[in-house]
Parts: structure tokens; sequence; C-alpha cells
């Protein structure tokens, strides 16, 4: 009786010339040979080295979060193509076609749910690698540009769930994307109803708004342009940075880990690519279960005159919308945006500080993490506040009180300076006082040479603070509970804007020191104007009506 | 490869004939820099008009959005304060004074949500950022910019209210006179 010898049929397929022309390469020996002949001899696995340091493999030094985002884009892809063939982008038809998906059509439901809750674990892990990258110093010389690129991803990545948002075409979306879109046409100079719009001779049909609508409302044209934008246009821009991120970042020897003595290299073949797999399976695990469990929010058919009340951006974008309350349309959803993401850009052309480089070392970058982490809390805290402290009419219910309680109208608000204003006069006085006082809080941690005790000044600072608040109680200007706003917010911006300044940066040469100040002093500002708010209901503190300029 | 590297020097030409006038030497029609400057500013020009065309087909010339004009029913039918009656499918509220009518275009002026209106409070307020306006249309709290607008209204023959949407005016002094203002005294 022949037996079945298996070794000689595997050699013979292996063998064979239909094989050898899709794999190159004999029998699989598991050599170092082998190893490295598996990742330069794949197009898929060759953007990888052949060996890294062990330090790169860690989950506690990467996190895994670059990985993990690019399986969720790869997930997305996937199931954002099989929705495709059941969608059809038209007012009449889009959300019919989402509750066919819902109802009807095989598997639709588990697959919307899984591109929902995909892209929203994909933001969680764009943000969480970008904060991981950070922290161990990942962006430093010679990885400037890289961090440049990562920067428009996340922003990308943002633009593609709020594309993506518009398409069911039911009241979320379409409310959602009104207010963004109206934040395009509050851009100074290029929207209708931005500062100096008017000067520019834009009018609600030719501005930035109308070409992002493509008409003066979100409508047809309008769907369409998202679900272009959603489909192809942005996942194409998307695809070329990511070659380019994953590029740079072999060029770049993998790992910003540095090296040690004695350090052996260990073979990405199985060792990274070992867990690339796992946590890819991890995160389709985490999708498959949670889109069993929990279905993708769907309200009911968009109707263009009536808005949901309360109305919530996505989660995302929610602390966005929390600012917009306290600033002017083209601060909180033009400036804000566009100097958060060139600030994030600007970071590593800023921070020349040569110590910590690929390493978590708070000690050592204790000015950059600590701005760093300030500005990534500050945005989850409005998150917070947005998502869970927000209820109808917009106004405050702390999360255990029932919304069905009617709140008090907010009260009256005025402005500092402007027509109606108490300084009056915006151009000849607020603009010299407003920048005055920006100025000034921009230098002052430069001019003061002395290293000072952080202690004593924030102490004597609060002190003060303390004493005004008391005097505007005891004079019935305001409740404690505006006391109490003043001190913490005052506290935090005098902290974070002037002693830590003073304390890490003030021997920075002077244009590095003012882009870093400008964008810490913009940040204190923030805190400070919700606080006036907040504390004296105070709505602008400078207004010209005449070119729409309110800040 | 098979040239000779050293060719033979080929003898001297023969003298040129004295009489011939010797042509002057032709100026070379551009010079290399100019020409590589003239294509390449060609090729740059190219890439600018392709991106302002682009930029220029993202502007739709014909857009197929719905009449801003509709009939708002008899005048007549109207309560006193604010109607509701066409939020649903104007976006308007028509309002009605002791003296007449006006048209608000419910559109919040920050960021376009629709607010509603709390007659309990005497003011209108928005769900997206927490504006309220009063009852002229004027910002009494909440982040909003500048007033409500106000449409232009007309009574008709028959005593129908026509709105037109596409004339607005917020300006205190303007939006109280016509178009944006109906005088209707009284029931009748």
């Amino acid at each position: 009786m022949p037996t079945l010898d298996i070794e000689k049929i595997k050699k013979e397929v292996v063998d064979s010339q239909l094989w050898r022309s899709v794999f190159r390469g004999g029998v699989w020996k598991d050599t170092p040979r082998d190893r490295a002949a598996h990742i330069v001899g794949n197009v898929w696995l060759h953007l990888h080295p052949v060996k890294v340091r062990p330090r790169a493999l860690k989950w506690s030094y990467t996190w895994g979060m670059g990985g993990i985002s690019f399986a969720l884009y790869l997930l997305l892809t996937l199931t954002g193509v099989a929705l495709m063939f059941y969608y059809r982008p038209t007012v009449g038809l889009a959300y019919r076609d989402i509750k066919d998906l819902e109802f009807a059509v095989t598997l639709g439901r588990f697959l919307r749910n899984s591109h929902r809750w995909s892209a929203q674990a994909m933001v969680v892990a764009v943000i969480a690698h970008m904060v991981s990258v950070f922290l161990r110093g990942g962006y430093k010389k010679p990885r400037e540009f890289n961090w440049g690129v990562g920067v428009l991803l996340l922003t990308l990545t943002l633009f593609l769930s709020f594309t993506g948002y518009l398409l069911p075409w039911d009241q979320l979306a379409i409310w959602a994307v009104t207010v963004g879109t109206n934040m395009a046409g509050a851009t100074p100079f290029l929207g209708n109803e931005g500062p100096f719009g008017g000067l520019m001779g834009m009018h609600i049909n030719n501005d930035v708004r109308f070409t992002l609508l493509g008409g003066t409302m979100v409508g047809e044209n309008t769907l369409l342009r998202f679900y272009v934008m959603h489909c192809v246009a942005v996942p194409l821009v998307v695809g070329i940075l990511l070659i380019l991120h994953f590029w740079r970042i072999r060029k770049d020897s993998f790992s910003a880990a540095p090296y040690q003595a004695n350090e052996e290299k260990v073979e990405v073949w199985p060792h990274l690519i070992k867990r690339e797999y796992i946590a890819a399976a991890g995160v389709v695990l985490f999708i498959m279960v949670w889109s069993i469990l929990q279905n993708a929010p769907l309200e009911s058919i968009a109707n263009p005159n009536v808005t949901p009340n309360p109305s919530k951006a996505p989660w995302y974008f929610v602390g966005l919308q929390e600012l917009l309350v306290y600033f002017d349309p083209w601060i909180a959803g033009v400036l804000l945006p566009g100097l958060i993401i060139v600030g994030l850009m600007a970071i590593p052309y800023i921070d020349t500080n040569p110590k910590g480089i690929g390493v978590y070392d708070w000690k050592e970058r204790a000015f950059a993490n600590t701005m760093f982490m300030l500005g990534i809390v500050m945005w989850f805290v409005l998150i917070y506040i947005g998502q869970a402290c927000r209820g109808p009419n917009y106004a405050f219910y702390p999360p255990w009180e029932s919304w069905y309680i009617l709140k008090a109208a907010p009260p009256s608000t005025w402005s500092v300076f402007g027509p109606a204003g108490v300084g009056a006069l915006p151009i000849l006085l607020g603009i010299p006082v407003i920048g005055g006082l920006f100025g000034a809080s921009m230098l002052l941690p430069k001019l003061i040479q002395k290293e000072l005790n952080g202690k004593v000044v924030l102490g004597g600072f609060l002190a003060a603070l303390a004493v005004l608040a008391g005097v505007g109680m005891a004079l019935g200007k305001f409740g404690p509970v505006s006391g109490a706003f003043m001190l913490f917010f005052g506290g935090v911006a005098f902290y974070f804007g002037f002693i830590l300044p003073q304390r890490h940066i003030r021997s920075l040469d002077w244009p590095r020191y003012l882009v870093t100040m400008g964008l810490v002093v913009c940040t204190m500002a923030i805190l400070l104007k919700m606080c006036a708010r907040l504390t004296f209901n105070i709505k602008y503190v400078l207004t010209i009506p005449a070119i729409s300029l309110n800040i | 490869m098979s040239e000779p590297t050293d060719k033979p020097s080929t003898p001297p030409p023969a003298a040129a004939p004295v009489a011939a006038p010797k042509p002057a030497p032709k100026p070379a029609p551009m010079s290399r820099g100019d020409f590589l400057w003239m294509g390449w500013s060609a090729l740059a020009a190219f890439f600018a008009a392709s991106a302002a065309a682009g930029a220029r087909f993202m502007f739709p010339n014909v857009i197929y959005e719905p009449s801003q004009k509709f009939n708002a029913g008899p005048a007549k039918s109207y309560d006193m304060g604010v109607s509701t009656k066409w939020l649903n499918e104007q976006r308007m509220w028509i309002i009605r004074t002791p003296t007449g009518f006006y048209a608000l275009w419910a559109r919040c002026t920050h960021l376009g949500c629709t607010p509603n209106w709390w007659g309990d409070q005497n003011r209108f307020k928005c769900p997206c950022h927490g504006s309220n306006y009063t009852m002229a249309g004027d910002v009494i709290a909440g982040p909003a910019p500048r007033p409500l607008w106000r449409a232009k209204i007309d009574l008709s023959p028959l005593g129908d209210l026509i709105v037109d949407k596409s004339v607005l005016e917020d300006m205190p002094g303007k939006r109280e006179l016509k178009p944006f203002f109906v005088d209707y005294a009284s029931a009748a």
C-alpha cells in the first residue's frame, strides 16, 4: 500500500511552475534568510525593515495606535464599499436606502453599524496615536515633516467623519452639516457672514460656503458633493498621505527609540508582523461585537426647517460646539481650528529641546508635555460638557438633572468695546487695550530674566483674585459661583500662561519664543473669555458690527 | 566608436571672395535662459489657470432650490403674537402685532439652526448654541451676532399675506417699515 508522502507532495506543489510564479522562494525552512525574504519579497510587507529594535515592538512603547488606525481605515474602506452597493445619494432616496440597509438588506444593519463604529474608533485611535507620539518625543528631528503629515491625516480623518455624517440624511445629519458649513460662511474674507466678507463682495451665492454646499442651503447638491468627497476624493488624498507617512517611518529607522548599547535587533517576521495581525484581529473582533450589540443612531428624516432640541454635533466636534457658545463663529469655527492644526504642525520646529527623543520622559519635556496635555484635556472636558451637560435650548444641565425641568432664560449679555459697550470706541480704545494686554502677556515671561518662585507668585495672584472676588461679592456684583469661576480660570491661565513659560522657555530664541507664546496666550485667552462670559455675562470683548468683527 | 579620434585636419577653406559683403552673424532668436523662463512661466500659468478653472467648476451656475416666495394665507386668520404655522414648510414665523404683520426668518444668525418659540418666556431660543431672541428678533442672550432677519411681506388684494424670503432686512428703523411690515390695524 503506497503511503501518502506529505513532504513529497508539498515539495512538488511548491516546486511547480504555478506556485513558483506566485510565491518566489522555495519550501519555508524558517531560516533567517527565509524570514528576511518574507519581508523584502512581499509588496505588502516590504514597507517594514527586516529587523527592528526590540523596544519598537513593546505595546507600552508604541501603544499600537498607528497600526490600529490603519486597520480601522482598511475596515472602513471594506464596509464603506459594501454600503455603496445599496446607497443612492439623493434627497429622495438616501434616507430610504439607509432604512433599507437597516431592515431589508441582509447584514445591512451590521455593515452600517461596523462602518459607523469603526469611524468613531478611528478618531479615537488617531488621537491616541498622536498623544503617544507626542509624549515620547517622536516628532523631533528628523521626523518633523512626518509629524506634519500625521496632523493632516488627523484633520482628514475628522473631515471624512464629517462628510460621512450627512449621508444618512436624517435630522442628526442635516443639522450637524448645516452648522458645520455655516462656520465656513463665517470665514474671514471668504465667507458672506465672516469679518471683511462684505468688503470682499461675498454673498450667500458666491462664498466658500456656497462651494461647499453647491447651493445656498443643505440640499441635493450638498448631499452629492459630500458623497463624492466621502467616498472618493478624501480617501484618495488620505491614501496618498498614508503612503508618504509609512514611507517616511521606514526611512527614519522605523522607530524613534534611541539606540542602546548591546542591543540586538529582532526580526520583523515574525515578531512585529505577528503583533500587527493580532492587533488587526483584535480590532475586527471589537468592532464586530460592538456592531452586534449597539446600533448606529438614525433619527427621523432630515427636515431643513426644524431643528431637534437640543441639537448636537458628533461627539468629537462637540468640544468645538461648546466653544461656539462663547466665541463668534469665525473664531471658534475657523480661527481656532486653524490655529490648532497649524500649531500642531509647528510643534517640531519650535520645540528644539534635544532631550527626550523617543522616550517617555516627562521631566525632560515638562513644558511641552504639560502644554500639549492641557490642550488635549481641554478638548475632552469641553466634549464632556457639551455631550453630557447640555440639554434643551443648549442650556446647562448637570448629568443627573432631568431635561423636563425648564431652565430660566439665560441672562442678558453685553460687550466691553463696541457701539453699545461700556468702553465704546472699539477701534481707538479697544484694539490698543486688547493688543497691549496680548502683547504684554506674550512678552512678560521672557522679559523677567530671573526665575520666579512659582508657588509664591501663584499664591499671591490667587490671593489678589480672591480679594477682588470678595469685594465683588460684597458689593453684590456677582455670586459665589462666579467668584469660584474667577479663581479657577484666572489661576489656571496665570499658572499655564505665565509661571510655566517663565520657568521653562524664557531663554528660547525670539522667533520660537514668540510663536510658542502666541499659541500659549491664545489657549489662555480661550479660558479667560469663557470666564468672562460665565462670570460677567460678557458677550464680546470687542465688536465692530460694520465689518462683522466680533472677538 | 569606430570613428577615428584624430580627424585629419581639413584644409583651410579657400579665401572668401573679397567682393561679397560679409553677412552679420544672425542674433540668436532667444537666449537659453529666456527660453526656459518662458517655458516654465507658461507651465506655471497653465497650472494656475487649471486650478482657477477647477475652483470655478465647483460653483454651480444653476441651482434647483425652492421658490423663496409663498402665500401665507388670509391675514385675518392670524391671532395676535407669533404664529408657527409656516415653520415646518417655509421656515417663517408670521407675527401679528396690534398694528400689523411682520415675518421673521426662522434661521438663527449664529450658525443657521431653527430656534423655537417659547411663548411663556416671550423669546425664541436656539437649540444649537443657546442664542435667545425677543419677539422683535433682537438678540438678548447667547452667541448670535445679529438680529433675526425679517422678510418682505405684502398684503394681496384678496387679503392674503405674501412673504418673499429673498428680500431681507435686520436694521432697526428700516425693518419696521414697508416692505417689511404690513399695516393691519384691526381684525375688522
